[in-house]
């Protein structure tokens, strides 16, 4: 399986590739149209059952389920895109400069490092909504430095295990500079590990915004994300479970796609997959 | 190996330092304070004067940190404000039930997803391996209150074979303690299957692809062998590193799970106390948590070179 | 009729061990939170009250009206000056450890209250600090105390009743240690202390010389005869958990329904719910120092853009009734003026908001997923405050924080939930008064400020209604407050237990409530759902 002779666009691809592309489809017409105003009240049709009308069912306060589906999908992605550049540049950084350096640097830098991971996310969150507000960047910075930690301590440990390789021993005979050394033949070492952290970490912003929402703490309705609607959708999970099924189908889907087009995205940068395809 | 164990637990204290004057000062930058709270809307300016009194609030911040830290270094973490409670027995009695249950799920999670990344990675965009990222995926993606609660209709409600509210401790009737335990582990197993799946399948991807794998495969070992024998081994390392980080993370963040089931861990403590700015019992759980994780990490760092033959403890 | 029979029956002819298994069993009641003391009004919230008010009693105390009654008292005699409150006791009544109780009693707690280390939260209400200073108070005889006050004042029985202040409970003085430092209370309730399992539960038990005035229960006082063995307070603090328990009969009690739990409970033939208006208050509140919301011309916009009828409906799932006034529904001064309200009219609201040249700032409305009842009201009110042209964003914060900036009053208008006010002076004393000294206040206004002060003097009824009637007409006037409806205490009980019915201070009572056998299968018994006006 490692040396197919035809190769096709590889399954991976191929699937996170329709899902992705209809994701983006489906954001980019949500910020536009929705089939009913997404934040319209409707109180005579509260909970209603998916029909013709409503293809998928009302929520509570009667809004249409589908067109807060589409407007939520632009706004749960870009949350989720900002917040993992976030914390995988600076994770990143860290990473690599604590690992490479070694000695009291990297003491010192993981003190820190180790000190926010101990943080539990919901307290950052809190202190950093009172203080920027509670709206979308406040999540983005909140959860984004919540993550930073986990990033920089998975880059230190991929930096410290290549150090004892022979190709970092002889970039270094060979008089490279150690700067040069850590971003041509460091850096391109760390995307496998971080592509795979990057693409779970879309996934737990998701989720963990949805968290945030179930203590009370998310985006501020009515503006939905598919975290705000399938957290607000829990009281009625015995009555109208349709509230949750949907936007959990729609994150689990995203999350799906992005990791199989995460994996073939890897494949291609990894540099030991050069040359073995 | 003991001078890297000491060194790590020396470089501890700055990290406990740093955990320390943070959250003293994070919580204080939260708005609400718990005299406040204690009162509501019914508060009078006089009656709010004194409970800050009695609680210590009116002094100036450096001057409560002072009292709180030098408190502290004598072993006292204090009262909680909520309950009058001293805050060390109860940290640590609500600690081992919280511990309980992570370490059972997180046991049987990597128990089960490990061996399953590894075949994963093995079978490569086959469909066994795109269906295993499949289910991964959708168990990652279901929040543990939304299948925390599903579970507790269908298995409490519906079906009635296990009890929907309250918590026996298994020290006290170890049989009907399990029971209360059997949703709340599901429900964390579940979802960490899902996180841990993942990073085995990576990990064991990179190893396949090196040049002693190979090697191996040249001298005429079966790929079974070679499979457990050469990759299994070496991508367990960075699967155990994250197991690591998923045990502190899931001390600090239990406390959605807890509140479903209604087990009063360490989760809900903290959560509760947040919410109620129970400042001694946030700052105690913090440091608790912070040290527990600095010691989950040493062990897991110390076992690295086990898994991980080319670092050496050092 | 038949079926009671049947029931009566079967329990003559032998099978009463099956229902006295049934009675033994504990009742179970949900709590959303461990209490906080056992110590009456120190350390406390409503959750504790709920739990220590079953074990002690005040002199009076709430009647169903929300007027203070006697509970421990026999009596009470006002001097014709209004400086003198004699309260009789009671005879026959008797403390958790066998004591009678007596005049020493009540003087040993009040001062156990009244001394600073105790930390009473009512000290201030009391010392002269408040509305109330309390002199003296003597013991002329076993039977009788005698309170004296510096002003003759119309709040003094409320002040006394008021459950977050424990019912001011008559404590025996086994309930502190030797070093004084409280250990459990020993009161007079119909339920004593069992045990508290910290963030478990708290058990009570039946006090069985309890002294039960006859009747029918009556808010917190009247009948409160304890029926079953023990109460078992659990801590169950996920609402879509405690419901799933009431549903398998693991929970008998749900004393606080959200909205969802009472659409999905209203039809499931496994509860039944009590449904009644409490004295909380839930409104608008408006920031008349923000510049925007300052002006009184948009207040009034904000007001006639409302409508109260839809709000009230999806906030309490049909339960509620809007109110326009202050003074809760409830409330025996709640009369005919109370009812006038600002009409929703969105074309008066547009003409009011082009009139009083707004600009299309955005308002930032501030709300709280704790309370889901003004949680729903911000996010409907947002919509039709858009329909009318203003633009409304809602901030969602968790509820120490919304406190907070209500405390210091740096917000524009926010979803609030006052609790109840049991008299509506001190409905209006929340409102009114000056922001300087008090940022909390809403209603700055010293014309306002001494008909307030004057409605807590007078104890003529007829004289307090027109203070009253004037208030609320300033208020619509003013609206520095769009009040919206009274809250709403709804509770369910699992098909087993009998006579639970939610009380209008939103506490659960636990007296006179039974658990009685399972109905036989073939009984058909329907949903049942009381809903009192």
């Amino acid at each position: 399986m490692r040396g197919r002779a035809v190769r096709l666009p590889p399954l991976n691809a191929l699937i996170g590739g329709v899902l992705i592309g209809t994701l983006l489809v489906v954001a980019g017409v949500g910020a536009l149209w929705t089939p009913y105003d997404p934040l319209r009240l409707s109180f005579r049709s509260k909970l209603a059952a998916p029909s013709a009308a409503f293809w998928l069912g009302t929520d509570e306060f009667g809004r249409d389920v589908l067109s807060r589906l589409m407007a939520g999908a632009a706004a749960s992605v870009w949350i989720a895109v900002l917040t993992v550049t976030l914390a995988v540049v600076v994770g990143t950084v860290v990473g690599l400069f604590s690992g490479y350096m070694r000695g009291w640097v990297d003491r010192v830098v993981m003190a820190f490092n180790d000190a926010l991971l101990a943080f539990p996310g919901i307290l950052l969150a809190l202190g950093l909504l009172a203080v920027v507000g509670a709206n979308k960047y406040g999540i983005i910075l909140a959860l984004g430095l919540a993550y930073t930690p986990s990033v920089a301590r998975i880059v230190r440990g991929t930096v410290l295990s290549l150090r004892e390789r022979e190709f970092i021993a002889a970039s270094r005979v060979m008089g490279n500079s150690e700067a040069f050394t850590m971003v041509r033949h460091i850096l391109p070492n760390c995307v496998a590990p971080l592509t795979v952290l990057a693409t779970s970490m879309f996934g737990y912003v998701l989720l963990a915004e949805s968290a945030l929402s179930f203590l009370g703490l998310g985006v501020p309705p009515p503006a939905p994300t598919w975290g705000n609607m399938l957290a607000g959708s829990r009281p009625y999970i015995g009555q109208a479970m349709w509230l949750g099924i949907f936007p959990g189908l729609c994150i689990s889907l995203t999350l799906l796609g992005i990791n199989l087009l995460g994996d073939a995205v890897r494949d291609k940068l990894d540099p030991r997959m050069r040359g073995t395809r | 190996m003991l001078r890297f164990a000491l060194t790590r637990i020396v470089m501890a204290v700055p990290t406990l330092l740093i955990v320390a004057v943070s959250v003293f000062v994070l919580i204080r930058l939260i708005p609400g304070d718990p005299a406040s709270l204690m009162l509501g809307d019914l508060a009078t300016p006089a009656s709010l004067a004194d409970l800050r009194t009695r609680l210590g609030l009116d002094q100036s911040l450096p001057v409560q940190f002072a009292i709180w830290f030098g408190n502290l270094l004598r072993g006292d973490f204090g009262v909680s404000i909520n309950s009058q409670e001293p805050i060390l027995p109860l940290i640590v009695s609500r600690f081992w039930i919280s511990a309980q249950i992570v370490l059972v799920a997180v046991l049987l999670a990597s128990l089960a997803a490990v061996p399953a990344g590894v075949v994963a990675a093995w079978k490569q965009d086959a469909s066994l391996d795109i269906g295993l990222v499949a289910l991964a995926t959708l168990l990652l993606s279901i929040p543990t209150f939304w299948l925390g609660l599903l579970l507790l209709l269908f298995f409490g409600l519906k079906l009635g074979w296990l009890p929907v509210v309250g918590y026996v401790s298994i020290g006290d009737d170890p049989w009907r303690g399990v029971l209360y335990l059997v949703m709340p582990v599901t429900t964390l197993f579940l979802h960490e299957i899902g996180v841990l799946l993942r990073m085995a399948r990576a990990s064991t991807l990179e190893v396949l692809r090196l040049d002693y794998i190979t090697h191996a495969r040249a001298k005429g070992l079966s790929e079974t062998a070679v499979l457990w024998r050469h990759a299994f081994r070496n991508a367990f390392g960075p699967t155990w590193t994250l197991i690591g980080l998923v045990l502190g993370n899931l001390l600090g963040g239990i406390a959605v799970v807890e509140t479903v089931f209604t087990i009063p861990g360490l989760g809900r403590l903290l959560v509760d106390s947040i919410f109620a700015r129970d400042y001694p019992v946030i700052q105690g759980c913090l440091l608790f948590v912070a040290l527990t994780y600095v010691l989950v990490n040493l062990v897991i760092d110390l076992c690295y070179p086990i898994f991980d033959p080319r670092v050496t403890a050092q | 009729m038949r079926n009671r029979l049947t029931i009566a029956s079967v329990l003559a002819s032998g099978a009463l061990a099956a229902w006295s298994a049934a009675v033994a069993a504990p009742l179970r009641i949900q709590v959303p939170a461990d209490i906080r003391s056992l110590d009456p009004g120190v350390n406390r919230d409503n959750n504790t009250d709920g739990v220590v008010l079953h074990m002690v009693e005040g002199l009076v105390a709430y009647g169903e009206d929300a007027t203070p009654k006697p509970l421990l008292a026999e009596r009470v005699d006002v001097s014709p000056d209004g400086l003198s409150y004699t309260f009789r006791l009671r005879r026959g009544v008797k403390f958790h450890n066998g004591a009678d109780l007596t005049s020493a009693d009540v003087l040993w707690s009040w001062n156990r209250y009244m001394d600073p280390r105790t930390d009473w939260r009512c000290l201030s209400d009391f010392d002269g600090r408040g509305s109330v200073k309390v002199t003296s108070v003597t013991a002329p005889d076993a039977a009788s105390v005698v309170f004296s006050l510096e002003k003759p004042t119309a709040l003094f029985l409320t002040a006394l009743s008021r459950t977050d202040c424990g019912m001011t409970g008559i404590l025996h003085r086994d309930s502190v240690r030797a070093d004084g430092s409280f250990d459990r209370p020993v009161g007079t309730g119909p339920f004593k202390f069992g045990a508290w399992k910290r963030g478990e539960f708290v058990r009570l038990d039946r006090f069985a010389d309890y002294a039960a005035l006859p009747g029918k229960r009556d808010g917190y006082t009247g009948a409160k005869r304890p029926l079953v063995d023990e109460v078992r307070f659990l801590v169950v603090p996920d609402p879509a958990t405690a419901r799933t328990g009431v549903m398998s009969g693991a929970i008998d009690i749900m004393p606080d329904l959200d909205s969802s739990a009472m659409t999905e409970l209203k039809d499931d033939k496994r509860a039944d719910l009590s449904v009644i208006p409490n004295m909380g208050l839930v409104g608008l509140i408006m920031q008349t120092r923000d510049p925007v919301l300052g002006n009184v011309t948009l207040r009034r916009a904000v007001a006639a853009a409302i409508d109260k009828p839809e709000i009230v409906a999806a906030a309490t799932e049909g339960f509620g009734k809007p109110n326009g006034s202050v003074v809760p529904t409830l409330s025996s001064y709640h009369g005919k003026v109370q009812d006038e309200d600002i009409a929703y009219d969105p074309a008066a609201a547009r003409a009011l908001v082009a009139a009083s040249g707004y600009r299309g700032e955005t308002i930032v409305m501030l709300a709280t997923k704790r309370y889901p009842s003004s949680f729903n009201t911000a996010v409907v009110s947002q919509q039709m405050l858009r329909a009318v042209g203003l633009k409304v964003e809602i901030e969602v914060l968790e509820w120490a924080t919304q406190l907070d900036r209500y405390a210091k009053g740096t917000y524009q208008m926010q979803a609030f939930p006052y609790s109840g006010r049991m008299d509506p002076s001190l409905s209006y004393e929340t409102i009114a008064g000056p922001k300087d000294r008090q940022p909390r206040k809403l209603w700055d206004d010293p014309g306002v400020q001494a008909l307030v002060d004057r409605s807590m003097v007078v104890s003529e009824r007829a004289e307090r209604q027109a203070i009253f009637d004037a208030l609320h007409r300033r208020f619509l006037a003013d609206v520095p407050m769009v009040m919206l409806f009274n809250g709403i205490a709804s509770g369910a009980a699992g098909a087993e237990v009998r006579g639970y019915a939610s009380s209008p201070t939103a506490l659960p009572r636990l007296w006179e409530v039974s658990r009685a056998p399972a109905p036989p299968p073939a009984d058909p018994k329907g949903p049942t759902c009381s809903v009192s006006p």
